[in-house]
């Protein structure tokens, strides 16, 4: 089975976009809008989008089929890797998840129907509506699938008509979520375009610059050099919304690692590392272990070594571009070299001086002919993000506090922390980390399962979309 | 088989300290002159005649540096550079590599391994020790990031007259390679006849007793002590360049390079005024610069006929980085269209590789490999791998080099395919527009 063409993006590399059939597009999708989408009810959108999401779970799923037999090779994850992280993604898509989303950022769950009010409103005797702008356009990443999903069903929840601008090799998973919404409803397919085309392309610019001129509000994500290139042509009338790059760690603290609950925390961490192998910016770069009585940190290495060994027989890391493999390779060696120094150091007392700056404490555990996992215990506490692909480093430290002062570099970057901490130490921990600017704290096991209510990078996702009309009586 | 290890040592000289205690496992010099460690001892008394073979040693010649033996390797490699075949042959038909390469190559490592602790202790750690090793393709290499770590140099601290880091931002830490007199007279050595044979081959465009105009974008090798690609180019200027070569960059406030654009236009100027072919080195992130600078002002030359660019890979993130075939094209349409001659080099390395016809060559005392960096073993010719490069004018580093770049190799040429270092750091990945 194939999908039919229904989206630009479906004809595939031949089709040469032009600035003319993007505009032709947006007259297309705004007034598709206007007549249909429009005129829905929030609850009606967020069972269809609901009905979807469900659908999706089903094995037999023919789009779900689709995603699993080609989705590996355009992504390089494992059919299992993919399904795992498509199932999670779907499984926090219902119709109780969606009607949280809209009241805990409009207020209520109808603020897009009908003007209404909440009791401030009351008190200073107005109603209001939220409304979503005309045209909303997005640019998605190609790293991994959900954030492109979410955008799309947050565009149909403030009912706006979308075109989704998907990189060139990252566009199979957007595409046949569209194609299962335009399945369950064939009217939101005619609300939604999905475009792609590579930044190296002729005319891209101008393509870009067609979208900008067109829409009423733009989010796009990306790199902070891609955001900031972006950012000045959006036209000032335009609403633009940039996700930036963010890196994630863990942090365990002491009580976390005793021999009774270090087994499920190992399989958790292990969760972690292998959902989207690591290439989302919920994903962790690095744990940080309190450590009490040294060797605790090392156990829990060598066992999440035998976890990540086992993983890859149930769900394998699948294959990955020559550069990132000889990134793993030369930081693996890099590793042991300084293990292996460390080691004859302590035996044959060999000459510290061998170093310019004598290394931290290394240990190494890799996969053998493959770079499939690779865990390093690593004394040296500063941050250094990860290349990722199932490449973690476990850092021990005396004090989760001191955590902070190695991770300032990247503060500004830091999305989510997963805690393992015993309840009367979390909300301190909480505090700190909200105040350092994390904005999300999460257990280990549940780093790539962020709820649909999810602040974005401490924003209202959906909230941000909207605009205000305020009726004065 | 090449001769045992066969020392002359009397009990008179041991016992008065002249020679050093022998144990197996030292190393000893044979018959030719290169180093190979002792397997075991036995005692033979015999009697002096008139020509006493084997060598003697001196006290001090079985210690750890032995300086030495890097000096009758260097000599060996000397051979392999004196050998270098006229560049118009080797241009077309690229020679095999000479039959005696790998004897030199597992001298070398034998040498290294004793002599470079660094070194031994990521042989010992990989189970690859001198004695075990019967082929250059089992040497132990030394990947490139290892050097801001670690000392690999077999050269005494205080014999250390200068040291090249590799180019990396300033917060890094720098790539270390110590050298001193003797190895900087083999660096030179080794990067002479490679650098004529691409630059200054073709008696059209440079007869006899002619020398081209070499201007070299960088800093005055006086400002840029640290940096072995300022040092080649003071070497080819000293060596092969005419009047008005020098240098015409400089060393900004922020330590980065530029171009001093006023001394650069002059030159370039005076250069196409009086039509001597010039040659113009420089790495591809200051030509950016020149580039940058000639059309904010609407300005382009014509330089002379025969005249070359060599361009020096790598950005660095110190300009916005074009394609090549971009920066090329630029080149061409900026300078008049010179022959182009990209230059690949580190300073790790004692040799440099030129590309001719796309793809890189290094001279016939350095060997290439490709590996597959999730296996560890060779790729097929053609095949995309990590570069290994065996540099055999690295006699007191480490010959054997892994490379974070990948390549494409076909024969003893490869492609480049990109520089993985440059790559970092970064968060998410494959996050593109």
């Amino acid at each position: 089975m194939n999908l039919h063409q229904l989206f630009l993006a479906d004809l595939g590399p031949e089709l040469q976009l032009t600035a003319e059939t993007l505009r032709q597009a947006s007259f297309a999708v705004r007034r598709n809008r206007n007549e249909w989408l429009l005129q829905q009810r929030t609850r009606a959108v967020i069972e269809m989008i609901a009905h979807t999401a469900d659908q999706w779970l089903e094995p037999g799923n023919q789009f779900r089929i689709l995603a699993l037999r080609d989705g590996p090779q355009e992504t390089g994850w494992s059919p299992a890797t993919l399904a795992r992280g498509l199932d999670t993604f779907f499984r926090s898509i219902t119709v109780e998840s969606l009607e949280a989303l809209v009241a805990q950022d409009l207020g209520d769950a109808r603020r897009l129907d009908d003007f209404g009010a909440g009791s401030a409103e009351h008190r200073t005797g107005r109603t209001s509506l939220a409304v979503g702008p005309e045209l909303l356009v997005h640019l998605t990443a190609g790293n991994l699938p959900n954030p492109a999903l979410f955008s799309i069903i947050l565009g149909l929840i403030t009912r706006s008509a979308q075109i989704v601008k998907c990189p060139r090799d990252a566009s199979l998973l957007p595409r046949l979520f569209a194609h299962s919404l335009a399945a369950t409803e064939s009217k939101i397919g005619a609300c939604l375009e999905l475009v792609t085309w590579s930044h190296d392309e002729w005319n891209a610019r101008e393509l870009e610059d067609t979208l900008f001129s067109e829409a009423a509000c733009v989010t796009a994500t990306g790199s902070d050099t891609m955001l900031a290139e972006v950012r000045p042509r959006i036209p000032s009338r335009t609403r633009f919304i940039g996700y930036g790059h963010r890196m994630s760690f863990g942090l365990i603290t002491k009580e976390s690692l005793s021999p009774y609950s270090r087994k499920r925390l190992v399989r958790a961490m292990a969760d972690d590392i292998t959902a989207w192998n690591q290439l989302g910016c919920l994903s962790p770069h690095a744990y940080y272990i309190e450590e009490e009585a040294s060797g605790s940190a090392e156990t829990l290495a060598a066992e999440l070594a035998d976890e990540l060994e086992r993983r890859e027989a149930t769900e394998p890391r699948g294959t990955i571009g020559l550069a990132e493999s000889a990134l793993i390779q030369s930081r693996r060696s890099t590793f042991a070299l300084r293990a292996a120094a460390m080691a004859s150091l302590t035996e044959r007392n060999l000459n510290r001086s061998l170093f310019f700056d004598p290394p931290a404490t290394v240990r190494l555990w890799a996969s053998t002919e493959s770079t499939a996992w690779t865990v390093v215990l690593n004394h040296d506490a500063r941050f250094q993000p990860s290349c990722l692909h199932r490449f973690i480093e476990l850092k021990p430290v005396r004090q989760w506090s001191e955590v902070l002062r190695f991770a300032e570099p990247f503060r500004h970057l830091v999305s989510t922390v997963a805690v393992a901490a015993p309840d009367d130490r979390l909300p301190d921990i909480a505090r700190q980390l909200a105040h350092w600017g994390v904005s999300r704290i999460c257990p280990i096991g549940r780093m790539q399962e962020p709820p649909a209510a999810w602040r974005h990078d401490g924003r209202p996702a959906l909230g941000d979309l909207v605009t205000w009309t305020d009726l004065e009586t | 088989m090449r001769p045992l290890l066969a020392l002359r040592v009397s009990e008179s000289d041991q016992k008065h300290g002249i020679a050093d205690p022998l144990n197996p496992g030292k190393s000893g010099q044979t018959l030719h002159g290169s180093p190979k460690p002792l397997r075991w001892l036995s005692r033979k008394t015999s009697q002096m005649d008139s020509r006493p073979r084997p060598t003697g040693l001196r006290k001090g010649f079985l210690q750890n540096r032995m300086t030495q033996s890097h000096l009758i390797l260097a000599d060996q490699v000397r051979t392999l550079i004196g050998r270098c075949p006229k560049p118009e042959n080797l241009l077309d038909a690229p020679e095999p590599p000479p039959a005696d390469w790998e004897a030199v190559a597992l001298n070398l490592f034998a040498l290294q391994y004793e002599t470079v602790p660094a070194y031994r202790l990521l042989c010992n750690a990989r189970g690859r020790r001198p004695e075990e090793v019967r082929s250059w393709l089992e040497i132990p290499a030394v990947p490139t990031q290892a050097f801001q770590e670690l000392e690999f140099t077999a050269i005494e601290p205080e014999a250390r007259t200068r040291v090249f880091h590799s180019s990396g931002t300033t917060a890094q830490r720098p790539s270390r390679h110590f050298h001193h007199a003797e190895s900087l007279a083999l660096y030179e050595e080794s990067l002479r006849p490679w650098f004529a044979a691409h630059l200054l081959a073709s008696e059209a465009a440079f007869p006899q007793g002619l020398r081209p105009r070499c201007l070299a974008l960088t800093p005055q090798p006086a400002n840029a002590p640290h940096s072995s690609l300022v040092h080649m180019l003071e070497v080819v200027i000293q060596d092969f360049g005419g009047t008005g070569s020098g240098f015409t960059g400089r060393v900004g406030g922020d330590g980065a390079w530029e171009l001093d654009l006023e001394a650069t236009l002059e030159a370039l100027e005076s250069a196409c005024a009086n039509g001597i072919p010039t040659l113009v080195l420089g790495t591809a992130f200051l030509f950016v610069h020149l580039f940058d600078a000639l059309s904010a002002q609407g300005r382009s030359f014509r330089l002379p006929a025969g005249s070359r660019v060599m361009e020096t890979g790598g950005y660095k993130g110190r300009s916005r980085s074009l394609p090549r075939a971009e920066l090329h094209a630029a080149i061409a349409q900026q300078l008049g269209d010179p022959k182009i001659i990209p230059e690949y080099g580190m300073s790790e390395l004692s040799s440099q590789a030129y590309e001719s016809g796309g793809r890189f060559q290094f001279p016939p005392w350095v060997r290439v490999r490709t590996i597959h960096p999730e296996t560890g073993l060779d790729t097929a010719e053609g095949e995309p791998g990590i570069l290994r490069i065996h540099d055999l004018a690295n006699v007191w580093s480490v010959a054997a080099l892994e490379t974070t770049d990948l390549g494409r190799r076909h024969g003893q040429s490869f492609e480049l395919l990109g520089r993985a270092a440059e790559a970092e750091p970064r968060g998410c990945s494959r996050m593109t527009l």
